[in-house]
């Protein structure tokens, strides 16, 4: 055991800041790539990143993580869960490793980024650490799936779908890439590690952990309880950054880029987090409702987060509060109607059983989005499934990419968040997904959405034929219901029971 | 796919699956991970002409040299994330088992008081060096254009880190068997003003600053790397057992087992580059241009290491060896 504790020489480690002479400061840190509208280096001298780790300290505990997480898969390698696990949850994994594991890989890049322009020798440090977990989660979430692609041309996807455009994918490209890969590093540590992480995916990966652990997916839940380690670590990078930001007079500016993060990272767990905890997650298996879980670990914890550190709660904390409540619903019944679009089978969860959990968790469920169930529930019971397929596209929103959607039943008012910039129109699904365009219009004006580039002429022939190829799915990996429609025998025996 | 056009499973990923062998744990999670080198796509997913888009577009797709398929790229080590914290783990182990059995025989108070001034002028003010080594490497794992290489600047970096944190930690241990030497205290100053040192913070000042990523890895590690590796680890070093400080000695030939490593990848992607004349006249004309800057550096750095003359002359041999070694 070393002689000296680490908090012996650990400001010495941090102290490495030197006045350039060869260059100047903003030639070897560029306001651009270092952020925070180059705020000098002396500003930078009270950072305090909260959890510290040695070099050595890291490598150790990494060591003995990877150990614990890849022994339980190897112990459980013959095991049958596989073969056993539910087919919800299955499309559960593909769902995760395909949306994630590259991106996260991709995060190690946006760590790079701090780690060489962040200006802050602590977070350049913890930052240099946050960049070796995002190639460890990048590496171990290819290396855990590689095994069952064998079994299920979808799982290729764990690796494939980011080469894709997808649509999925495109909108978790445009989500992570404006979030974490395209700014300079201190907005990228408000962004990725307090926006993104400190706030969403360091209390989901608790959640998804316990759900994998509830349906007896050890080998899962002990990798992602592993990454949520990390996470719990370098997620800690941001914090510090605001009270540097506050203390300098620009707590507009860092409230504004937390707010546009928050936002974001919350459009893309409506699409990824809200379906697989309220329809794939098998039933008997549900510990919580996906509100019930954001409000008491995303809302409540974050809030205080936010507010701890001197930040406010974003203006459209209400619509956010609104949202939890309905947004995944449709999300939901997009993503399965749309089916043939992505890489895994989406689970329909809308057995009897199912539904009576939906009413209870959500009253009004079934005057809403039941209602639009209940006419493909009957199509697939007198045998029309070409009815329960889609012959049209979407709208989709020109910042998330998701479709857009409200809550159908009488209350029903879908609209469009139009904007016209530089003479061209764009279509958002709220208010916040608008403003976001508006407060910084340069970074997104070019970007075209798989609806622009299919009225484009981009994607032929313009047909879901030419749209499936051009998202690169083809049949063998296409998704289609989880259950092969066995829920709907369920709900035809109900009906028999109810009429007899 | 069989006849009826659907996809089958495959035994590993569709892109990994048209070669004849069964491809290795390094393969399976190392290759073709980045999203950013999609062909006909800008390379990030907003607007394309957003200021980090332009600039992956000028200093990695419009790089000096060029090569069609960098995803061919293997490192020579074939380290992943958890061969990389096994191996560095053990060698952590080994040195701050140096600490400790030298901290027990009193190793600091029985040095030559002239050799601690010198180690509070030449050693550990190193730790600025070192950490712009950590940056450096950063920049480079953000903007390689495949992920076998980027996973292998990744590494690099935090190697890098930990030498700065080696020199940190006896920073501390100097400072409190000497408490008046400046120890935690001069390293700044010495490393933004003593002549020592001006040659290699010029050094890295330019290098941090080169933008076109294959010029700066050029400039990292054929010419900076090797030039700090052969003065300010192996020259030091070597100066330090002269002056009977073996742990010194020690710990840098402990650190120049990852240096050797840097140069095994580095040479496999100068080898990989100089299959284009065109890319070996390019590395050639930056070669003229940050070699003497490195030379300079040496030559300030051991100028200045006690009963050395023949350091300065040493090291830049060793330089010249090493670029050889890697083909350049």
């Amino acid at each position: 055991m070393a002689t000296l504790g680490r908090l012996d020489w650990y400001d010495i480690a941090r102290a490495t800041n030197w006045t350039p002479s060869y260059v100047t400061e903003d030639e070897l840190y560029p306001p651009e790539l270092s952020g925070a509208d180059g705020l000098r280096m002396e500003a930078w001298e009270s950072y305090d990143e909260p959890y510290k780790q040695t070099y050595s300290e890291y490598v150790k505990v990494q060591r003995e993580k990877d150990a614990g997480a890849y022994s339980v898969k190897a112990a459980l390698e013959r095991s049958n869960m596989y073969a056993n696990a539910d087919a919800g949850w299955i499309s559960v994994m593909k769902a995760h490793y395909g949306a994630i594991a590259r991106g996260e890989y991709s995060a190690s890049t946006a760590e790079a980024r701090m780690a060489r322009f962040g200006k802050a020798p602590g977070m350049r440090n913890m930052a240099t650490l946050g960049m070796m977990d995002e190639i460890r989660h990048g590496q171990i979430q290819l290396f855990f799936p590689h095994e069952l692609c064998g079994k299920d041309r979808q799982f290729d996807w764990a690796h494939k779908a980011f080469d894709t455009n997808e649509w999925g994918i495109i909108a978790a490209r445009h989500i992570f890439d404006d979030m974490f890969t395209t700014r300079g590093a201190a907005e990228t540590a408000l962004m990725l590690t307090f926006a993104f992480e400190t706030g969403f995916t360091n209390m989901q990966f608790l959640g998804l952990a316990a759900d994998a652990a509830e349906v007896g997916d050890w080998t899962f839940s002990s990798l992602i309880s592993s990454i949520q380690t990390d996470e719990s670590r370098h997620a800690q990078i941001g914090a510090p950054l605001v009270t540097v930001l506050i203390e300098n007079g620009r707590k507009a500016e860092a409230q504004q880029i937390v707010d546009v993060g928050i936002w974001r990272a919350w459009r893309l767990f409506s699409v990824l987090t809200g379906p697989i905890m309220d329809y794939y997650t098998p039933l008997e298996h549900r510990k919580q409702s996906f509100k019930e879980f954001m409000q008491e670990w995303i809302v409540t914890q974050f809030e205080r987060s936010l507010l701890d550190i001197g930040l406010e709660r974003p203006w459209y904390w209400d619509e956010f509060m609104a949202q939890i409540d309905t947004q995944h619903h449709g999300q939901h019944l997009g993503v399965w109607f749309w089916r043939p679009t992505v890489w895994w089978n989406p689970a329909a969860g809308v057995s009897p059983d199912e539904r009576d959990w939906l009413e209870e968790k959500y009253p009004g469920w079934n005057a809403s989005w039941g209602k639009c169930w209940d006419v493909i529930t009957d199509n697939l019971l007198e045998g029309r499934i070409e009815l329960t397929y889609p012959e049209t596209l979407p709208v989709i929103c020109n910042m998330c990419q998701l479709p857009i959607n409200t809550t159908p039943g009488p209350a029903w008012q879908v609209r469009d968040y139009a904007h016209t910039h530089e003479g061209r129109t764009y279509h958002f699904c709220s208010d916040p997904c608008r403003w976001c365009f508006q407060v910084e219009p340069a970074r997104y004006a070019g970007h075209l959405s798989l609806i622009d580039r299919f009225l484009a002429g981009m994607i032929q022939p313009m047909d879901l034929s030419g749209g499936l190829a051009y998202m690169g799915l083809a049949p063998g990996e296409i998704g289609d219901d989880a259950h092969a429609y066995a829920w709907v025998e369920k709900v035809r025996a109900a009906r028999e029971r109810l009429a007899s | 796919m069989t006849d009826t056009g659907v996809l089958q499973p495959l035994k590993t990923w569709s892109h990994l699956a048209g070669r004849r062998r069964k491809p290795s744990e390094y393969e399976i999670v190392s290759t073709n991970l980045l999203y950013n080198t999609r062909p006909d796509a800008p390379p990030y997913e907003v607007d394309p002409g957003v200021f980090m888009n332009r600039w992956y577009i000028e200093h990695r797709d419009g790089s000096g040299l060029q090569h069609a398929d960098w995803n061919s790229f293997r490192d020579p080590d074939e380290l992943v994330y958890r061969t990389y914290t096994m191996l560095q783990d053990g060698q952590e182990t080994y040195v701050f088992g140096l600490f400790d059995q030298f901290d027990e025989r009193e190793h600091d108070e029985a040095l030559d008081p002239a050799w601690v001034e010198q180690l509070a002028v030449l050693y550990t003010p190193a730790r600025y060096l070192f950490h712009a080594l950590q940056m450096a490497s950063a920049y480079l794992q953000q903007m390689s254009p495949a992920s076998t290489i980027t996973n292998c600047c990744a590494f690099q970096a935090a190697d890098s880190m930990r030498w700065m944190s080696h020199t940190a930690y006896r920073t501390k241990e100097l400072q409190l068997t000497y408490p008046d030497a400046g120890f935690g205290t001069g390293e700044r100053e010495i490393w933004e003003q003593h002549p020592a040192w001006q040659g290699f913070r010029e050094l890295i000042e330019r290098a941090l600053t080169t933008w076109d990523w294959t010029e700066a890895f050029v400039a990292l590690n054929l010419v900076v790397k090797p030039a700090v590796e052969e003065a300010v680890l192996r020259q030091l070093g070597n100066a330090a057992r002269h002056q009977g400080d073996m742990l010194l000695g020690m710990l840098t030939d402990a650190q120049l087992v990852d240096a050797d490593r840097h140069r095994r990848w580095a040479g496999v992607l100068v080898k990989m580059v100089s299959e284009d004349p065109a890319n070996v006249a390019q590395l050639a004309s930056w070669l003229d241009v940050w070699v003497p800057r490195a030379d300079a550096a040496i030559a300030a750095f051991c100028a200045a290491l006690p009963d050395s003359p023949d350091a300065a002359a040493t090291a830049t041999a060793a330089t010249r060896d090493v670029r050889r070694t890697l083909g350049v």
